[in-house]
């Protein structure tokens, strides 16, 4: 008899059922371990980690390593984004006076850790990673390395350090103070105050000018080059050891500029029409050679108590001295500008070397010139290299 | 002076014992050289520690240096002047001398004739009461001869030499032991100079010269107390540039000491120090340095 009858589930079903079940179990348990946000606090090697933060837009940031390139752009948005590929670990400290969770942070420390300095992460500024970082324009940055290049491009005020590293500081716009050990340094397209220092590297700046006019322009190394183009600071200081000391471009009106240089050469660069007060200093054994018209106030034999005959001696024309050319002619071609200042010793034009005195009795031969109506302030002072002014 | 000062040096610049050339090499060395700056600062500490500890002794005046150096060249000259006239002399010349008579070597002669005697006495008294020793050659050891037996008891061609030759030698014994007993001496010395008693050559420190080479050797100090080593690339860095600024001081250090009278060239000293300073805290800031800075 065939009649209507229940089929109990089969065991098709049930296994039917239980894939679905387990299908969805392990749905779940995915979506459990993958993050909804996109911050990642740890990672697996080769993997990116990203950090966000809301901040201040003038935020004081920290950013250091032992090792590793550090590379910190300014953006608009009032955030800090860290990234780093090879980091294990990202955090933020903030180290602000108020602790409101709410405000947005004015200090903030940025922690970066690896695998060694995870299992310690008191010890800070230990990790080996490079970092990428945006930040607020009108932020400050301080980033430190041992090893690696530190390049920071549009925030208001950059401390960068490294020892070996190079280091590039672009579109900087209040403060800049950089140094480095070995390592070379470059600014470019920056105003405010500057301070630039390495020891064996060399230094290079260029389109710089002082955003208020008490800002001062400092750069100093001791085997490293130097090389200024278009630094329009009003106060403007480079030393070096054994470097050559460039500069090129005009010269800030009522600017000061001082050049102290051991054993290299220190060459000027400037327009045609520069117009300048030259205080100079070198040794007696060296020259000063200049391209520009120069009118001598005085040369001071530097030696109080002179063996007769050893009075100061006036730089003679150009002609006498030992690589002048024939610009005696230049002589009667008196600067109109001359009534400007009290003339006490001759006027001569270049191309003219200052040649040394007859009778040699200081060590260091020391002199004052001007050129035009002296606007700015050249001091010059040169151990054991030339000086030079040339004509851009 | 590219040269490390060795101890004797440091003692003899302390001492103020150097010539005028030596002891501004010294100076200048210890200015550019970070070691021997520290073995200075070490020995300068223990002369201190010295003269208070010693204090009352040094009030007795003793040799010095100097003084050991005189009296060891005194000895020499005796020495060779000795020698030079007995090879003038000759073998005749010497043997004329041994057979003319004068007052001082007829004493001698007396005198060794009564040794003689009383040996042979002596030696005579004892083949007597000591049956032990019937050989009469052992006589010869009573004299007081390291010689073998048949070596004679005078013999007048080895004493004269070895009575020349050992008294000098028992000269420089005797002073070194004395110099080496009174070793602080060069202690007092010290003191003398660093109180401002008038030494030989002292340093002459150009006016604020004094106020760098202590800020240097307190940055110096600074770096060295890391124990770590220094790290091979910043080492490099660090010696390089040290050089090429040592270089600078000595130059511009030498240039100033010519021409005292002159701002100019002491201003380019002191630049050049400066910069020696600021390289030295550079590289304090690099070894100490690391962290943040807030």
């Amino acid at each position: 008899m065939e009649g209507a009858h229940t089929e109990r589930p089969g065991p098709k079903l049930i296994n039917k059922l239980f894939a679905v079940a387990a299908a969805f179990g392990i749905i779940l348990s995915l979506a459990g371990s993958t993050p909804a946000h996109d911050e990642k606090k740890g990672s697996q090697p080769g993997e990116k980690v990203e950090r966000t933060i809301s901040v201040d837009p003038q935020a004081t940031i920290t950013l250091c390593v032992a090792s590793g390139s550090l590379t910190v752009r300014g953006w608009d948005k009032l955030q800090v984004r860290v990234r780093s590929l090879d980091a294990e670990q990202l955090d933020f400290r903030r180290i602000d006076k108020t602790k409101d969770p709410n405000t947005p942070a004015m200090r903030i420390d940025v922690m970066v850790l690896d695998k060694s300095s995870r299992a310690n992460p008191k010890l800070d500024c230990q990790a080996i990673a490079d970092v990428e970082m945006d930040v607020p324009a009108g932020a400050t940055v301080q980033a430190q390395t041992r090893d690696g290049d530190i390049r920071i491009v549009g925030v208001a005020a950059a401390y960068a350090g490294s020892q070996n590293g190079d280091i590039t500081i672009e579109r900087a716009s209040k403060l800049v103070e950089a140094g480095s050990v070995g390592g070379s340094i470059f600014l470019r397209d920056s105003s405010g105050r500057v301070n630039l220092s390495s020891a064996g590297g060399g230094v290079e700046a260029t389109n710089v000018r002082g955003a208020t006019g008490d800002d001062t322009f400092e750069v100093g190394t001791v085997s490293g080059d130097i090389q200024l183009d278009r630094i329009a600071s009003p106060k403007v200081m480079a030393k070096t050891v054994s470097g050559t000391l460039k500069l090129s471009g005009a010269l800030v009106k009522s600017g000061y500029y001082a050049f102290t240089n051991m054993t290299g050469d220190v060459v000027l660069a400037l327009p045609h029409d520069a117009s300048f007060r030259l205080n100079a200093k070198v040794s007696e054994k060296k020259d000063i050679v200049s391209e520009f018209p120069l009118t001598y106030i005085s040369e001071v034999a530097a030696t109080p108590p002179s063996p007769p005959g050893s009075k100061s001696v006036p730089p003679p024309p150009a002609g006498t001295g030992p690589k002048a050319p024939p610009a005696v002619k230049e002589k009667e071609k008196t600067p109109v500008k001359e009534k400007a200042m009290p003339r006490v010793g001759p006027v001569v034009t270049g191309p003219i070397v200052v040649a040394r005195p007859a009778v040699v009795v200081p060590y260091v031969r020391r002199f004052e010139a001007i050129c035009g109506t002296g606007d700015a302030t050249i001091s010059v002072a040169s151990f054991g290299g030339m000086v030079m002014l040339k004509k851009l | 002076m590219t040269r490390c000062l060795d101890e004797a040096m440091l003692q003899s610049y302390f001492d103020g014992e150097l010539s005028g050339e030596m002891m501004e090499r010294a100076t200048l060395h210890l200015a550019s050289c970070s070691t021997c700056a520290a073995a200075a600062r070490e020995m300068e500490e223990e002369i201190q520690l010295l003269t208070t500890a010693l204090g009352a002794e040094f009030e007795a005046s003793v040799p010095t240096e100097q003084l050991r150096q005189r009296i060891d060249a005194a000895v020499l000259d005796q020495r060779v002047g000795a020698a030079s006239s007995r090879e003038r002399a000759g073998f005749g010349a010497f043997v004329s001398s041994l057979l003319s008579f004068g007052t001082q070597r007829t004493l001698g002669y007396a005198s060794l004739a009564m040794v003689v005697a009383f040996a042979a006495i002596f030696g005579l008294v004892k083949l007597r009461t000591t049956t032990e020793q019937p050989q009469p050659g052992n006589q010869v050891a009573v004299v007081p001869s390291s010689g073998p037996p048949s070596t004679p008891v005078v013999s007048p061609e080895i004493n004269p030499v070895q009575v020349k030759s050992s008294e000098p030698q028992k000269n420089r014994d005797n002073i070194d032991r004395v110099y080496r007993s009174a070793r602080p001496v060069a202690v007092k010395a010290t003191v003398k100079a660093n109180t401002g008693a008038p030494a030989s050559e002292p340093v002459k420190l150009i006016p604020g010269e004094r106020a760098y080479l202590q800020t240097i050797a307190r940055l110096d100090s600074t770096i060295k107390a890391n124990k770590k080593a220094m790290r091979p690339s910043l080492q490099v860095e660090y010696e390089r540039n040290l050089a090429v600024v040592d270089r600078a001081i000595a130059a511009t250090r030498s240039a100033a000491k010519k021409n005292p009278n002159d701002p100019d060239t002491a201003d380019f000293m002191f630049a050049a120090y400066q910069s020696k300073v600021d390289l030295l805290n550079t590289i304090a800031d690099a070894r100490f340095g690391g962290g943040r800075s807030h």
